[in-house]
């Protein structure tokens, strides 16, 4: 075993889908339990929580039974990962999972290596919550400070709640400041697959939380036909 | 509201028509009236033939009377005691507009009495609105449609009548008898009753009572005008009602057409519900039913326009289980040959996501642009932004951008614009010939500002002119040339932007013929 045994819960209600998705986890070391429905899950879950959670929005006849089951789980555990995996891409859906506590949205045209890499991401994040803090994967861009190890953002000395995906967008855009990133780039530095659109409004989310922290926040300049940039203060 | 060329029966004029069978009312009125007549002639002839009677009566076996003129023969002056007497008689039975005579069987006239011209009734001014109304309008008009008795005739005796008359021949002959003629300048019709006086058994001599019919056609006439007036009004009033009446049906069933019409648009979208009216009957019943039906057809385009969007939700799950299949299948020890396939399968799956993620962009944009959020902004700006932007994307391609001095301030979502131009760009650059450049321009006009992009390619296909804004419309010759799927989508996001922002987009022919322009029109709206 390369890694500690982690063990994954996956919600899917495809049967060939969630074979093909654990078949990958398991591979991978990730001690993988597979439910079909909510009621299965719950139980499944009753006694013991995974170290992570994958689930569908849409679980059989539950067209919502996702976002019940992660409030429920998000309820039993703050600190759980918790990431959608569904094929919904509305942003209506997007920002209805965030807001429910999970810390990552993805669809289910992502592709096995990414899922991994978002997974094995959030265990970093994970890790490093519970180690003694390191400062050396650290970006710093005037007041932003970047923890990568931790995946945690800071603006001006205080806390900003970023989701993973949000969290990279804002890694790749303050890595090089007042250098354009196309929405593309964004795209994929922050394994994402996405249209244009909803990488708007992704952004505009994080300047949002920027500004719920700092409200004349405007580092992140838009450039139109091109796409974002980080202003150097 | 005509709308054909053809002359149409609106129900008013079907209505109007309709109408016209109460014209059969004054129809049968005549008919009665005519009817009446015939029995107020008989009654007249009647009273005529009484009083020849009874005149013959007061003169039988009197022959005094009769036979002193009959003694004094042909000498000159007759006796005029019993001329006096005899007048004296038939007076008392004479009757206005009646003529009584009286004579020997010699045929020489006794005595007359009375004359057949009847007191002509006196012209009574015109009282009240209605009086003026009928005599401005009615009379004249009466005039026309019937024979009005006349007292000016000539109511000569005539000799013949006189020495001939069969009906005298006939009293004479001891037979009472009645007989119709026409005075002789034919103005008037007199009728005469005859009767024998009786001297003993032998006949002295003849009454001939006379009178015209005009009083019987003054009566007759009278009812007719009478019967007309009601009946005219009544097909006035009637028609009128009726008229009304279709006026407002016919006016209930535009307002509902003219709804239905304008509820759904040219593309076949329903704009606005019908708003159903309460109303109990057929069109009461005809608009909800018309309501009922913009609602399902309305939920049936909702659904054609949500189709896509439900496809592509329920392919992506399959398509998943492929792509992850391959990349299960990639973790395997696989012989090279196999790789290649695994690639080509690969790159399928990617294709199809593309396509599922143009399909879906319509739709997202449409909920996007639900809740977008208005600032002002620049459109000079943002164009340069994009046109910056593109040199780097489309290094093959030549970009010639032209703005107006001023600021184009306007307010809306210039990240939606931004969209929009890229639209219009990756348009221009699919049919534009190669080395020529792209033309973006922005000029200020009336109420905002245009912003065109025109490229030398190929001209508008005809038959797509129109709809080429549309969803699912691609005006690109078929058949896959690249992995770049169409599905005709670009033109109708910017319709959609064009629209968010109040404007409004066209396509045309280059002036000088070498290529197309897109142009779209954004007012500087206050949002």
């Amino acid at each position: 075993m390369r890694r500690m045994s982690r063990r994954i819960a996956l919600v899917e209600d495809d049967p060939v889908l969630r074979e093909n998705v654990a078949d990958v986890l398991r591979r991978q070391g990730y001690e993988t339990v597979v439910y079909a429905d909510r009621a299965a899950a719950q139980s499944g879950m009753q006694t013991r929580l995974p170290d992570l959670a994958i689930v569908d929005i849409g679980l059989g006849d539950e067209i919502d039974g996702g976002f019940a089951l992660v409030r429920e789980l998000r309820a039993r555990s703050a600190v759980l990962p918790i990431v959608f995996l569904t094929a919904r891409d509305s942003d209506f859906d997007l920002v209805a999972g965030l807001r429910l506590g999970a810390d990552d949205y993805l669809t289910k045209n992502i592709s096995m290596p990414h899922l991994l890499a978002r997974i094995a991401a959030l265990f970093r994040r994970m890790e490093v919550l519970s180690a003694p803090p390191v400062t050396d994967e650290v970006v710093e861009r005037g007041p932003l400070r970047l923890d990568l190890k931790r995946m945690s953002a800071t603006w001006r000395s205080r806390p900003v709640e970023l989701t993973l995906t949000e969290f990279w967008m804002v890694h790749a855009l303050a890595r090089h400041p007042g250098h354009v990133r196309s929405r593309d780039s964004l795209m994929s530095e922050a394994n994402l697959v996405v249209d244009d659109a909803t990488i708007t409004s992704h952004i505009k989310r994080v300047r949002r939380k920027f500004q719920a922290v700092d409200a004349p926040f405007d580092a992140i300049d838009t450039v139109y036909g091109m796409g974002y940039r980080w202003k150097e203060t | 509201m005509p709308r054909g060329a053809a002359p149409r029966l609106t129900i008013r004029v079907k209505v109007l028509l309709v109408a016209l069978a109460l014209a059969v009312i004054p129809l049968v009125g005549y008919g009665y009236v005519r009817e009446i007549e015939k029995v107020l002639q008989a009654a007249h002839e009647q009273s005529v033939v009484a009083t020849a009677r009874a005149a013959a009566a007061a003169l039988h076996d009197r022959p005094a009377l009769l036979a002193r003129r009959a003694e004094a023969g042909a000498s000159e002056p007759p006796a005029r005691a019993g001329s006096a007497e005899i007048e004296l008689v038939i007076k008392g039975l004479r009757r206005a507009g009646s003529r009584i005579w009286v004579i020997d069987q010699d045929r020489n006239l006794l005595a007359l009495e009375g004359s057949l011209r009847g007191e002509p009734e006196p012209a009574q001014p015109p009282e009240g609105l209605w009086g003026r109304f009928e005599a401005a309008v009615l009379r004249p008009f009466y005039a026309l449609l019937l024979e009005r008795p006349r007292e000016d005739f000539d109511d000569a005796l005539p000799e013949s009548a006189l020495s001939a008359g069969r009906a005298v021949d006939a009293a004479l002959a001891g037979a009472p008898s009645t007989r119709w003629r026409q005075t002789p300048d034919r103005r008037a019709v007199v009728l005469a009753a005859a009767h024998p006086i009786w001297n003993g058994t032998e006949v002295a001599g003849a009454v001939v009572a006379e009178a015209t019919t005009n009083s019987v056609l003054t009566l007759r006439n009278r009812v007719l005008e009478q019967l007309l007036t009601v009946t005219l009004a009544t097909f006035v009033v009637g028609a009128g009602t009726l008229l009304l009446f279709a006026s407002h049906l016919s006016a209930r069933i535009r307002r509902l057409r003219d709804d239905a019409e304008s509820a759904i648009d040219a593309q076949g979208r329903v704009r606005r519900p019908l708003r159903a009216v309460a109303d109990g009957d057929e069109i009461g019943d005809l608009s909800r039913s018309f309501a009922t039906l913009l609602d399902r057809l309305r939920e049936y385009t909702d659904y054609l326009e949500r189709i896509a969007d439900r496809l592509s939700h329920e392919l992506r799950t399959p398509i998943a289980v492929v792509s992850s299949s391959l990349d299960n299948l990639k973790s395997q020890p696989l012989p090279d040959t196999s790789r290649v396939y695994i690639e080509r399968a690969e790159d399928g799956v990617r294709r199809l996501e593309t396509i599922l993620t143009r399909i879906t962009e319509a739709t997202r944009l449409e909920r996007m642009l639900a809740d977008a959020e208005r600032e002002p902004f620049d459109l000079g700006r943002v164009v340069s932004g994009c046109v910056a932007g593109y040199a780097g994307a489309f290094p093959q391609a030549r970009f010639a951008l032209r703005l107006p001095e001023r600021r184009v301030s306007m307010v809306g979502a210039p990240d939606l614009v931004a969209q929009m131009l890229d639209k219009l760009v990756a348009n221009a650059i699919d049919f534009s010939v190669p080395g020529e450049p792209i033309e973006i321009a922005v000029d200020a006009a009336p109420g905002g500002a245009t912003l065109a992009v025109s490229n030398i390619g190929p001209a508008l296909p005809a038959a797509m002119r129109d709809r080429l804004f549309e969803s699912m419309v691609s005006m690109r010759a078929g058949g896959a040339q690249g992995d770049e799927p169409h599905l005709g989508l670009g033109l109708f996001i910017v319709r959609l932007i064009a629209q968010f922002h109040g404007g409004r987009a066209s396509a045309r022919d280059r002036a000088d013929g070498r290529g197309v322009v897109f142009e779209v029109f954004l007012p500087a709206g206050a949002a």
